[in-house]
């Protein structure tokens, strides 16, 4: 068996092997759980290990083909996008599993249904094939539901799971429509993405039909990924649902809608980008300000996290709609790292409810006192929240505030106040409500993550996160030929605009000027670019920067 | 000079990061094992420094921390250390004060339950602002920026159970915060601006010409950083609260070193300002002024020990502020006065909270210094101490803080007049309060029972005492100015004079201002005396009437920003949050669900947990999708 689907099929091998289990044998699901998800994790981290820098190939590659007459084929595969998304997804699982011993009853459904959760999503990110992306997608879409109907908390967790279903089955719907779109639009015949990308790069997509297939994407993954207005699923779902379950479909799942946006929309739709990423960007400060400010109201931990995760989708959106390098390297270390820090937060949630009852933060106070360890990380993951230095948000962050400065100032700046003021108000006001302070008398007898198998998985995701944050490049390295092969059907007209933005925003004396020129090189770099263009970039870049100087 | 030896820098920096990595790991509950680590680690840094400044090394070392590069042009962000002048002396400064704190923690903190996490902390501390001290691009300052903004909030917070310090901390991260915004826009703007990030790159191209709203856009922006790290107005309100910390930390973190690092920044990044048609110097020189007024006039009427110090240092950080900007006024000119205040501002502060600390460790945690009196005859080597440090704070010849705050005054005199009158006020003030608190607290009549059982402190503290006290006297006949002239101006560092000589020059050079500000100095002492010899109350709310009142409410400055943040955030979230819950949540999705109630009532079967009513959903919804694009 190939090392890509060995990674999918351990997890769905497992669901097959615990749906054969009797009922009676309760103690083997989780074992076979544990033991599937951490075989796929020792597979992601193989193939992250072993894969070959500084290259846009796709690695790993399968291909089997299926159904001729549509073009359909079993094609997996990983580049730069999708190696690191793959890694998180299987570490997440693993924490997932682990922190799943809250579950008491229905196990062998639960375990059942977190396998195929698993399978589906690691399916769908290693998927090169329109059919199997979407299929795989669907297929940890839909445990996800069920899972907060069965096993959720609260008194309103039907209403939840079905709010979710009915948001989240539209937003898929409306990327499936736009999915059959570009299939016909493209005109090659096949589902496989990478056929099609190369179809498209001699054959562009009318610019009429991607001005209308783009936004049906754009909002379709937006729906998914909880993209401004279309976010109140996400609290009510996170708020309800049990702590695997979101800490595996905030983390995971959500990250599809944008991996789909990279693979697909950006690199086959270039011109619908162009045109529609200035509303996307429009739409990402609703998720950075409006639910940063929404997340300082909440008087429930489970709600302030369940907003401050849709708040962080923000700098991933910003990142894709700079449509620059730095940006998109920055929008795709985002997301790994958010889905790291979000299945961390929601694990500590999680532990915190099954402990305390409840996760009101009234009813909290100086636990730091009493849960040294849960309490100390869960610090770390707020002040990683608020883009400290150090975990892997930071360069993520900072990476797109860069990238996407010169095309949408503005908004740069507004999402620089939201990273660094409203997530530091309400995750510190969060430490302080539910850690200082003094600790209650009904609380002295909380007990902390006892022994190293408890906190194994929030020690995993915290490590990560730290690896991550100070050795970026072990991220970076591996993303950017990729991320500069998804953007590159852009960069042609990009640049133009650069150069306008920058007119623009410095337009004044010579010298800036000049080096700004320089500025607009870092969008570039594609070779089919203009020849007035691109010696008007290489003069500025030999006057500016000593690197260039193998021009 | 050798490639080899500013490899050197890494020696600084890696013993306090591995100091507080391992404590973390491994000896968060062993306090002897944290604290050999911790002190073993800074001084190892201490001595590197040491070697690094006798050699004279300079030059720059890097390990690449992100670096994009798409073939033309390239985003790198280095961990790139830069060893000059600037740094070295920095280095001395933030590892010989570290030093001697962490050693006095070992007797200030012993017997409480958290040592392990008290010694992480001062270590995370030390590396992060030795990494600002050494940064050589903007990049790595605002990592090092953010982290020393951690261990401060970290260390703020250390006694979490009392609400006063864990709201402190809360609001010195998020003030820190504020200025981190502007900072950040700043870094942003000339990275777009000039396509690097690197200071000596940088100041090249500064150099070569910009348009010309630019470098005062850039520069006020990049100043907003100072205002929040170095409590300038109106970032202030962090930095008395933040007392509420150990006080070994508000001598090393809130007086010595982290609340530098903003004028250590403006120093470092001096260029940006000293660009020909930059307006930021004019507002940094004012706000600095402004502040050391403010701050000089608050500590008037403060009766906490911690808090009439904390005030003092915001006034001093002033000071330094002024220098920066007084320096950017004319072209050409550089902040020596600034750092030379930094650094013996940086001994004699330190001191002074060690000093408080040993008072207060002796009066079991009193510090209301009404509460105080005649600890002169119970703590001696205490008592002597604080008063060198005061007579340096208050600029008494021949003690260092003379010489340093003399240089800023001689520039307010060349470069603007009406600040030179503002600075002299501030010296007045300076010793009004400082002479004040030693009357009251050391000479005066004892107030309360408290001092009658107070004894000298141990060894540990006290040695720590007498070791901070011989730069705070001597600091000025070092020639630390030549040595940071040499910096800006290489070649230009005066030949130092024989020590009659240094004694002198102030007086020579400019006149005027020494002697103004001496004048003052004395004027003030001579005040205090008068008024607090013998009192056992404070006379000055009698004297004064009504205008005691602000001065001892701080001119209500935190109740004036809860106001403002209640009427602008807190509003704006209320109605973020009324409308996600009632607009978008309640009425949009519950209205559409209602509406669509047959949709409703098909997704009900999701709750019977049946996979197939799933499946034949979806294929549902592609063969809709699929007859609509048909039909479209």
């Amino acid at each position: 068996m190939d090392s890509l689907t060995f990674i999918i099929f351990c997890p769905l091998i497992g669901a097959v092997l615990i749906a054969l289990i009797p009922r009676s044998f309760e103690v083997l699901f989780r074992g076979i759980t544990l033991g599937a998800t951490g075989l796929s994790l020792a597979g992601a981290l193989w193939i992250f290990s072993e894969f070959e820098l500084g290259t846009a190939r796709i690695q790993y590659e399968e291909l089997v083909p299926w159904v001729y007459s549509l073009g359909i084929n079993y094609h997996l595969g990983v580049d730069g996008l999708n190696v690191g998304l793959l890694l998180m997804g299987a570490l997440v699982a693993f924490a997932a599993t682990c922190v799943s011993s809250e579950i008491r009853e229905r196990q062998k459904e639960f375990y059942l249904l977190l396998l195929l959760m698993t399978g589906g999503i690691l399916g769908a990110f290693a998927s090169l094939d329109l059919f199997f992306f979407y299929f795989f997608h669907e297929l940890a879409l839909v445990p996800t539901f069920i899972m907060i109907g069965v096993w959720g908390r609260g008194a309103n967790r039907r209403e939840a799971a079905f709010t979710i279903t009915l948001y989240l089955s539209l937003g898929a719907l409306i990327a499936l429509v736009g999915l059959v779109a570009l299939y016909l639009e493209t005109g090659a015949h096949t589902f496989d993405v990478v056929a099609m990308t190369r179809h498209v790069a001699a054959h562009p997509v009318s610019e009429s039909a991607q001005n209308i297939i783009f936004p049906l994407l754009m909002i379709g993954f937006g729906i998914l990924v909880s993209l401004w207005p279309f976010h109140t699923w996400a609290p009510l779902g996170y708020g309800a649902a049990p702590t695997a379950t979101a800490m595996l479909h905030a983390g995971v799942i959500k990250k599809f809608g944008l991996y789909g946006l990279l693979r697909i929309a950006v690199p086959l739709l270039p011109e619908g980008a162009q045109r529609w990423v200035g509303l996307l960007a429009v739409l990402c400060l609703g998720n950075l300000v409006y639910c940063g400010l929404v997340a300082m109201r909440q008087k429930n931990f489970g709600l302030l996290i369940a907003n401050s995760s849709v708040a962080h989708m923000g700098f991933a959106f910003l990142g894709i709609a700079s449509l620059s390098l730095i940006g998109v390297t920055g929008a795709v270390v985002v997301m790994i790292a958010h889905g790291l820090l979000a299945a961390l937060t929601f694990g500590l949630g999680g532990y915190l409810h099954q402990r305390l009852g409840t996760l009101e933060m009234a009813q909290m106070g100086g636990l730091l006192r009493r849960l040294p360890f849960v309490g100390g990380v869960l610090i770390m993951a707020m002040l990683a929240g608020c883009g400290l230095p150090g975990f892997a948000n930071f360069p993520g962050e900072i990476l797109v505030l860069f990238g996407a400065f010169i095309r949408h100032p503005v908004i740069v700046s507004l999402a620089a106040w939201a990273g660094l003021i409203i997530g530091a108000v309400y995750a510190l006001r969060a430490v302080r409500v539910m850690l200082h302070g003094e600790l209650p008398q009904r609380r002295h007898d909380t007990p902390d993550a006892a022994n190293a198998w408890r906190k194994l998985p929030y020690a995993l995701l915290l490590a990560a996160l730290v690896v991550f944050g100070c050795f970026p490049r072990l991220l970076t390295d591996r993303i950017v030929a990729s991320a500069q092969q998804a953007i590159a059907s852009v960069q042609g007209s990009s640049v133009a605009e650069i150069q306008h933005a920058d007119d623009r925003l410095f337009g004044g004396s010579e010298p800036t000027k000049a080096s700004i020129g320089q500025r607009g090189a870092f969008y570039a770099g594609q070779e089919g670019i203009a020849a007035g263009r691109s010696r008007r970039q290489s003069g500025c870049s030999i006057r500016l920067t000593g690197n260039a100087a193998h021009e | 000079m050798h490639a080899a030896s500013t490899h050197l820098a890494w020696l600084v920096l890696l013993p306090p990061l591995g100091a507080a990595a391992g404590i973390t790991l491994l000896a968060l509950n062993r306090p002897a094992v944290s604290a050999r680590l911790s002190i073993g680690a800074i001084l190892a840094a201490f001595g590197v420094s040491l070697v690094l400044f006798t050699q004279g090394v300079e030059g720059r070392t890097a390990w690449t921390w992100l670096s994009i590069d798409d073939g033309r042009g390239t985003f790198v962000a280095e961990l790139g250390l830069r060893l000059d002048h600037l740094s070295c002396l920095m280095l001395l400064v933030v590892t010989g004060v570290g030093s001697v704190i962490h050693i006095y923690s070992l007797g200030y903190m012993r017997g409480d339950r958290s040592v392990g996490r008290y010694f992480a902390g001062l270590s995370l501390f030390s590396f992060s602002m030795l990494g600002i001290v050494l940064a050589d691009n903007f990049l790595m300052l605002f990592i090092c920026w953010e982290l020393v903004g951690v261990s401060s909030y970290l260390l703020i917070g250390f006694w979490f159970e009392r609400p006063a310090a864990a709201d402190a901390s809360k609001k010195a991260f998020l003030t820190n915060r504020l200025g981190d915004f502007g900072f950040l826009l700043g870094i942003i703007l000339l990275w777009a601006a000039f396509g690097t990030l690197d200071f000596a790159e940088l100041e090249q191209r500064i150099g070569a010409g910009t348009t010309p709203w630019l470098p005062s856009l850039v520069g006020l922006l990049i100043f907003c950083g100072a205002v929040g790290k170095s409590a300038q107005f109106p970032l202030h309100v962090w930095l008395p609260d933040a007392m509420e910390g150990p006080t070994p930390v508000s001598a090393l973190i809130h007086a010595a070193t982290m609340v530098a690092a903003g004028v250590y920044m403006l120093c470092r990044v001096f260029f940006v300002f000293a660009a020909p048609g930059s307006a930021a110097p004019d507002v940094i020189a004012w706000v600095g002024g402004g502040t050391a007024l403010l701050a000089a006039l608050i500590a008037v009427q403060q009766n906490d020990i911690k808090r009439i110090l904390a005030y003092s240092t915001l006034s001093q950080l002033g000071y330094m502020v002024l220098a920066v900007g007084l320096a950017g006024m004319a072209a050409g000119a550089h902040p020596v006065p600034a750092m030379y205040h930094l650094t013996t501002h940086a001994c004699f502060k330190a001191l002074l909270f060690l000093g408080a600390g040993s008072v207060i460790c002796a009066l079991r945690h009193e510090q209301d210094i009404w509460r105080m009196g005649g600890l002169a005859r119970r703590m001696p080597i205490t008592f002597w101490t604080f008063l060198a440090a005061t007579l340096a704070l208050c600029g008494i010849p021949p003690f260092s803080g003379f010489f340093s705050k003399d240089a800023i005054l001689a520039l307010a005199w060349e470069r603007q007049p009406v600040l030179l009158g503002l600075a002299v006020a501030v010296a007045f003030l300076t010793s009004f309060y400082m002479f004040r608190l030693v009357w009251v607290a050391f000479l005066g009549p004892a107030k309360s029972q408290a001092p009658d059982h107070a004894r000298e402190s141990p060894a540990v503290m006290t040695l720590p005492l007498l070791v901070l006290t011989v730069p705070s006297v001597v600091a000025g006949f070092w020639g630390i100015d030549s040595y940071l002239i040499e910096h800006f101006r290489p070649g230009e560092g005066l030949s130092a004079p024989g020590w009659l000589g240094q004694l002198t020059a102030p007086f020579h050079h400019a006149p005027v201002a020494a002697f103004s500000g001496l004048i003052a100095a004395l004027l003030g002492i001579v005040f205090a005396w008068r008024l607090y010899s013998h009192r056992v109350q404070d006379p000055l709310p009698g004297l004064l009437d009504a205008a005691a009142r602000p001065l001892r409410d701080k001119f209500y400055f935190d109740e004036f920003y809860g106001r403002l943040i209640a009427w602008t955030q807190d509003t704006l979230a209320r109605g973020a949050d009324a409308v996600d819950r009632w607009v978008i949540g309640g009425a949009l999705v519950k209205g559409a669900s209602g509406s669509i109630e047959l949709c409703g009532r098909l997704l009900r079967l999701v709750q019977t947990g049946s996979l197939q009513t799933y499946a034949f959903l979806f294929v549902l919804g592609a063969v809709v999708a699929i007859v609509l694009m048909l039909g479209w």
